[in-house]
Order: C-alpha cells, then sequence, then structure tokens
C-alpha cells in the first residue's frame, strides 16, 4: 500500500490506483486533491448583536462655533479574510472589500453632516493633526446582508469616545424595485437610503452622546489641545512646550499662547491653508462615492440575492436520509446537476464581481490622481502636503 | 563558456541558441542574461541579432512551464472511447476474474460470487453501480466541442452547458469552488491538468487533461467513482480545429449588464 505524507496527512491509495502506474508525485498531487476537495469553508461566526431600527438624531439648529468639532472620517480599513486566499479567482471579493473601504467611510461622514450636530467632516486618507476627533473603521463583514464596522473614535486630547463593533442586517425592504435601475427609472441619490443607513445612524448617536458629556469649557479646551496638536506637528521644537499628558495619558494645554502671538497666527494660517488642502481631499471622496454609488448598490443587491440562493439551496443539499440509499443513475445526475449548477451560479456571481471591479477602476485612478505639484496616491499626496507645509513653517519662521 | 565561443568562432545567433540551450539544460534560469553577454562579446553582433533576443522567452523558475492546451477542439469520435464499449470490456475483465476465483477456491476478498455480477467483492456500503458511473461518465462528457484559453496565469476550459474548469498554472493544488453540492480541487500532475470535484455522497469525478507535444490533440480521461469502487475511466480525444472569431467582444458590468462591441477586421 502507498501512502503520500504531507504535513500532518496521511493516506491510503490503493484502491483508487490500481488502474494507474503513475508516479509517487502524481499520488501526491492526487492524494492533496483528494484531502484537500474535501474541506469545507468555515464560514466566519461574528456575534454581534445587530443595531436594529435607528433614527438619527438630527439638530434643527446649527450648533454654536464653540460646539462645532471638526472630524476626519479616516479610510476605512479591512479586516484580512482567510477566505480570499482559499479558492482560485476570489480575489475579485478581496478587490471590491477594498473599494468598500473608501466607500463606507463617505456615507458615514454624510450621516454625521446630516445630523447637523458638528462641524466639518471630511474623509481623509490618514491620521491629521489638525482635526478635533478621528474616526477610524475596520470592514468585519460587508456583504449584501450583513454589514459589521469596529468603529474607533478619538479626540485630539487622546480621549477614546467610541470603541465599538457595529452590526447591521439588511432585509428585502431594503432593496426596493425602485433599485433596480433602467433607462426609464435613472438613480435619484436624493431618495436613495442606504440598506445599512441604521448603523451609521447608530455611530452618529452614540458620538453625539459622548460629545454631550461635554459641557462648553470642556469643548473650547478641546479645540485648543488641537490647535497646539497642529502646531506642535509643524514644529515641534517650537510648541513642544504647550502641551502637557496626565497621567492617563491625555493631552492637555499647559501654556496657551497670547491671542496676538505672531507664531500663533502663522501656525492658524497654516491650518487654514492645510484644511484647503483637506477639502479638495474630501471632494475626491466625494467623486469616487459618486461615481461608485450606483455600481455598489447594484452590486450589493446582487449580492444579497446571491447569498438568499445558497441559503435556499443550502436546505436542498445533499441529504442521505432523503434520498434513501439510492446510487442510482439519476441519483448521480440530480448530485451532478446540482454541483454543476451551483458551479455556473458561483462563477456568474464573480464575473458580476469582476465587472463591478472594472466598471469602478476608472474612479479610484481619478482619486489618486495628481493634486497640483503632488503626486501618487491619495495617502502619498497626503503626505508630501504635510511635509510641504513643515517645511513652508520653518522657512517662513526664519 | 564565452571564450570558448570566441575560440570556435561562433557568432551572432549561433553563439546565442547554443548559449541559449546550454543555460536551459543546465537548468538554469539566467538563460537569456548569458545570451546577450554571448551576443555583446561576440565580433559579428549586429543589431538583428539583438533584436532577436528582445523576442526571446525570459525564463522564470516561479512560474512553472506548461504545454499550450488553449484552442478550440473538437472531439474525435473514432479515437474516443465509447461508454458502452468501455464497460463491457470492464464487465468481461470482471467476470474474468471472477471466473479465476470460482475456480481457485476464492481469493482474498471475500468469497466467490456468481458469473454476472458486476459489483464483485466491494466493500460493505456499495457504491454506485459500474453501469451506473459508466451512465454518468458519458453524462458529464457530452461536449463535443470545447474552448480553452490559457494565459500565464491560467487556464480556462470552457464547455456549453458546463462550468467552467479553471486552475492556475502554479504549482500544488488549488481549491477552485466549494458549496454544499460538492467541492472542486484543481492541480498539475507533470504536465496533465487534473481537475478532480468531490460531491455529496462519496461521488468523486475527475478530469484529466493532457495535451500532445505538438499541440494538435488533446486527451480527456475522465474517472469516476463512488465510494471505495474502482472507477470508470473514459478517454475521450479532441482535435484542434479553427473556430471562427467571436465577430462580438463583450465585457460584463454591474449597471449595464454585458456590454458587447463589433470586432471589426480591418483588410
Amino acid at each position: 500500500m502507498l501512502s503520500c505524507r504531507s504535513s500532518n496527512f496521511s493516506f491510503s491509495t490503493q484502491p483508487f490506483f490500481k488502474f494507474r502506474t503513475s508516479h509517487i508525485f502524481s499520488l501526491c498531487v492526487f492524494l492533496l486533491l483528494t484531502a484537500c476537495g474535501q474541506t469545507a469553508i468555515a464560514p466566519d461566526v461574528i456575534l454581534i448583536p445587530p443595531v436594529g431600527s435607528v433614527t438619527l438624531n438630527r439638530s434643527i439648529d446649527t450648533p454654536t462655533s464653540g460646539k462645532q468639532l471638526d472630524i476626519g472620517v479616516l479610510v476605512f480599513e479591512n479586516q484580512p479574510n482567510g477566505q480570499d486566499a482559499q479558492r482560485f479567482g476570489d480575489w475579485v471579493f478581496a478587490e471590491i472589500r477594498d473599494n468598500e473601504t473608501h466607500y463606507l467611510p463617505y456615507v458615514l461622514r454624510d450621516t454625521l453632516l446630516d445630523s447637523n450636530q458638528w462641524g466639518a467632516v471630511r474623509v481623509l486618507p490618514e491620521f491629521d493633526p489638525s482635526l478635533d476627533l478621528q474616526i477610524k473603521g475596520t470592514v468585519l463583514k460587508s456583504d449584501g446582508i450583513d454589514l459589521h464596522l469596529k468603529i474607533q473614535a478619538e479626540d485630539s486630547t487622546g480621549k477614546v469616545w467610541l470603541d465599538k463593533t457595529y452590526a447591521d442586517t439588511a432585509y428585502e425592504s431594503d432593496y426596493p424595485e425602485s433599485i433596480r435601475f433602467t433607462n426609464a427609472n435613472q438613480f435619484d441619490a436624493t431618495g436613495f437610503v442606504d440598506p445599512f443607513q441604521d448603523i451609521y445612524d447608530q455611530i452618529a448617536n452614540d458620538l453625539l452622546l459622548v460629545k454631550e458629556t461635554f459641557d462648553v469649557p470642556n469643548l473650547v479646551n478641546l479645540r485648543r489641545v488641537s490647535q497646539m496638536v497642529y502646531a506642535n506637528d509643524l514644529s515641534p521644537e517650537t510648541f513642544g512646550y504647550t502641551l502637557n499628558k496626565t497621567i492617563d495619558g491625555k493631552l492637555m494645554v499647559s501654556s496657551l499662547l497670547a491671542e496676538n502671538d505672531p507664531m500663533l497666527a502663522r501656525v492658524e494660517d497654516m491650518r487654514l491653508r492645510h484644511h484647503l488642502f483637506i477639502d479638495t481631499v474630501d471632494q475626491y471622496y466625494e467623486a469616487l462615492h459618486k461615481e461608485m454609488q450606483v455600481a455598489y448598490i447594484i452590486w450589493r443587491r446582487y449580492s444579497f440575492d446571491q447569498i438568499n440562493e445558497e441559503e435556499i439551496t443550502a436546505q436542498r443539499a445533499f441529504n442521505p436520509d432523503q434520498y434513501g440509499r439510492s446510487r442510482s443513475f439519476l441519483s448521480l445526475t440530480q448530485r451532478y446537476d446540482r454541483y454543476r449548477w451551483s458551479k455556473i451560479y458561483q462563477q456568474e456571481f464573480r464575473e458580476l464581481a469582476s465587472g463591478f471591479n472594472r466598471e469602478i477602476a476608472p474612479a479610484i485612478l481619478d482619486l489618486n490622481k495628481d493634486v497640483y505639484g503632488l503626486s501618487g496616491t491619495m495617502e502619498e499626496q497626503y503626505i508630501q502636503w504635510r511635509r510641504i507645509l513643515r517645511a513652508l513653517f520653518e522657512l517662513e519662521s526664519g | 563558456m564565452l571564450s570558448w565561443l570566441k575560440k570556435h568562432s561562433l557568432i551572432g545567433s549561433q553563439a546565442l541558441a547554443l548559449v541559449f540551450a546550454v543555460a536551459m539544460s543546465k537548468g538554469s534560469g539566467t538563460g537569456v542574461i548569458l545570451a546577450q553577454e554571448a551576443l555583446l562579446d561576440t565580433p559579428a553582433a549586429d543589431s538583428s541579432a539583438v533584436a532577436e533576443i528582445e523576442h526571446l522567452p525570459r525564463l522564470n523558475l516561479d512560474n512553472p512551464l506548461r504545454l499550450n492546451f488553449s484552442g478550440s477542439w473538437e472531439k474525435d469520435f473514432q479515437r474516443s472511447d465509447k461508454w458502452e464499449d468501455e464497460l463491457s470490456r470492464m464487465m468481461a475483465i470482471r467476470q474474468e476474474r471472477s471466473a479465476i476465483q470460482s475456480a481457485g477456491g476464492g481469493g482474498v476478498l471475500g468469497p466467490s460470487v456468481s458469473i454476472g455480477n458486476i459489483n464483485l467483492n466491494s466493500s460493505r456500503v456499495r457504491g454506485s453501480s459500474i453501469v451506473d458511473l459508466a451512465r454518468l461518465a458519458e453524462y458529464v462528457s457530452r461536449q463535443t466541442t470545447m474552448d480553452i484559453y490559457q494565459d500565464r496565469n491560467e487556464v480556462r476550459i470552457e464547455r456549453r452547458g458546463e462550468a467552467d474548469l479553471v486552475c492556475t498554472l502554479a504549482e500544488g493544488p488549488t481549491e477552485t469552488f466549494s458549496s454544499d453540492h460538492g467541492a472542486e480541487m484543481c492541480g498539475w500532475d507533470r504536465q496533465q491538468l487534473v481537475f478532480r470535484a468531490a460531491l455529496p455522497g462519496d461521488l468523486d469525478i475527475m478530469h484529466r487533461f493532457s495535451v500532445s507535444s505538438n499541440a494538435k490533440v488533446l486527451r480527456m480521461v475522465i474517472s469516476i467513482s463512488s465510494r471505495d469502487s474502482a472507477p470508470f475511466n473514459l478517454v475521450q480525444a479532441f482535435n484542434r480545429y479553427d473556430a471562427p472569431s467571436d465577430p462580438f467582444n463583450c465585457t460584463q458590468t454591474i449597471t449595464r449588464g454585458k456590454v458587447c462591441s463589433q470586432t471589426t477586421i480591418l483588410e
């Protein structure tokens, strides 16, 4: 009897290879196929309670300038998904998840602006020292039915506002007929509600709850710290003394500059220029979001249908009890046909995923097009810009 | 080696071919580099020879060399097994074995069985009968044509009414599909392309493709087994043919479905 050892496996090959006299190598390949062919993919099971139906807490009046905090929503990250590497060709789904990391933060940004509780809210490629509050997100799971996000929010003092995992589930009603776009039924962004809008509403409401624990002096202090953090980022040698760390690791202003201090005026000038730049960056993400939106809505609808279909067919999966012990030709062809059709269906779904990536590729390229005088990806341009500002500040300060 | 070439006054493409061949035979991955060096050092090196280098295949040992399966293929019925004949042949062999067992008082595999029983000495949990496996093999291989596309990364076999068989050119087994209805792996056994599908109820379907060195004949062996039963093998031969070029170039999009453009052949 032949056996082939590969890591922890050892297989008997006697019955299968009576008809062949091939090499040990072929046995190894075949046996690995044998071993792995029956390995089922363990589904990701993340038990996070869904947010349910949420109403966004909107403010009728725009908050006073003292209560306006500037927020940066960083481009989301992806939690590595082991399944991408498991099946040949599944990288198209990994590419979709990469594209989502640019799209989803913009939905959160829109929701925060819609709540009318904050100052400027921008999507940014990197941590930005000029803002009062930064939101980091990680996509744990995203498909047509489930969206799981890990959200961390931290203000400029280092206080953590949020560190929480959110989940939302979409239902048939979240994908109305109106999103089956045709020539007669064109996409209308104003009337569109994201199938996972509840998750963004919940995040916005949670952030507001934390903000409401701050009184006005605290908010003013927070903005001062933000100002000094930015000054420190421009020139740590000059402004290093203005900030101190408390015992619990939070930053506080230890020394305030006079209102008419020319250095402070220069910092504010730089900050203004910087905000103009990050407004431009935000516009790039807005353009990407607009370009991607229709394709993404349709893609999610396909994904929703595909998962539902998979669940239905799983219920029809082979069950020896249901089939009895029949090993007849009819039973064999039934099994083969189900296998064949499920594979055809999956291949078509993969082709749609490729189509989605192909369709939004120009928009992703546009995102990374050069801002005047800068080059590289948006992340690289952002880093270059900050370097230029620092150099400029040094130059102006002599 | 370069000095040896100079000594023997080999010039231009002769030197190039020789060095490249030697580099290949030594299993070196630097054939092109060596060839370039040889050319540059040879007095008679000319620009046409340099241009020739540009078209040489570059060896990349990370990407194994594979035979070219691409093309349109049609079944050669003369050279393909007929499932009924193959079934008869297998049954005859089994009956012969059974007869020997009866005459010799039984083998180690168990009591002798009557002639005509085609599932001799099968395991206790019996697989499907060889007749059903043979019919399934015919069912699975009923397509008379197939189109194969191959590039540096993958080989894709398209057959009407069937899911595509797609595999990487890289070494090692690769999982290509899995669902509640079965899983498929593919891999390379030397220059043969192997797909193995494991379906529920221990039904195994294996496709093994090989192509002749002149790339004119393709062989597909289908092996079907159920539980521990011996597999039923069906060999199918295909000849390359020139399929008319597709007048449409189509790409899948999300928002507009399949978008096709007509390809115009310029005179």
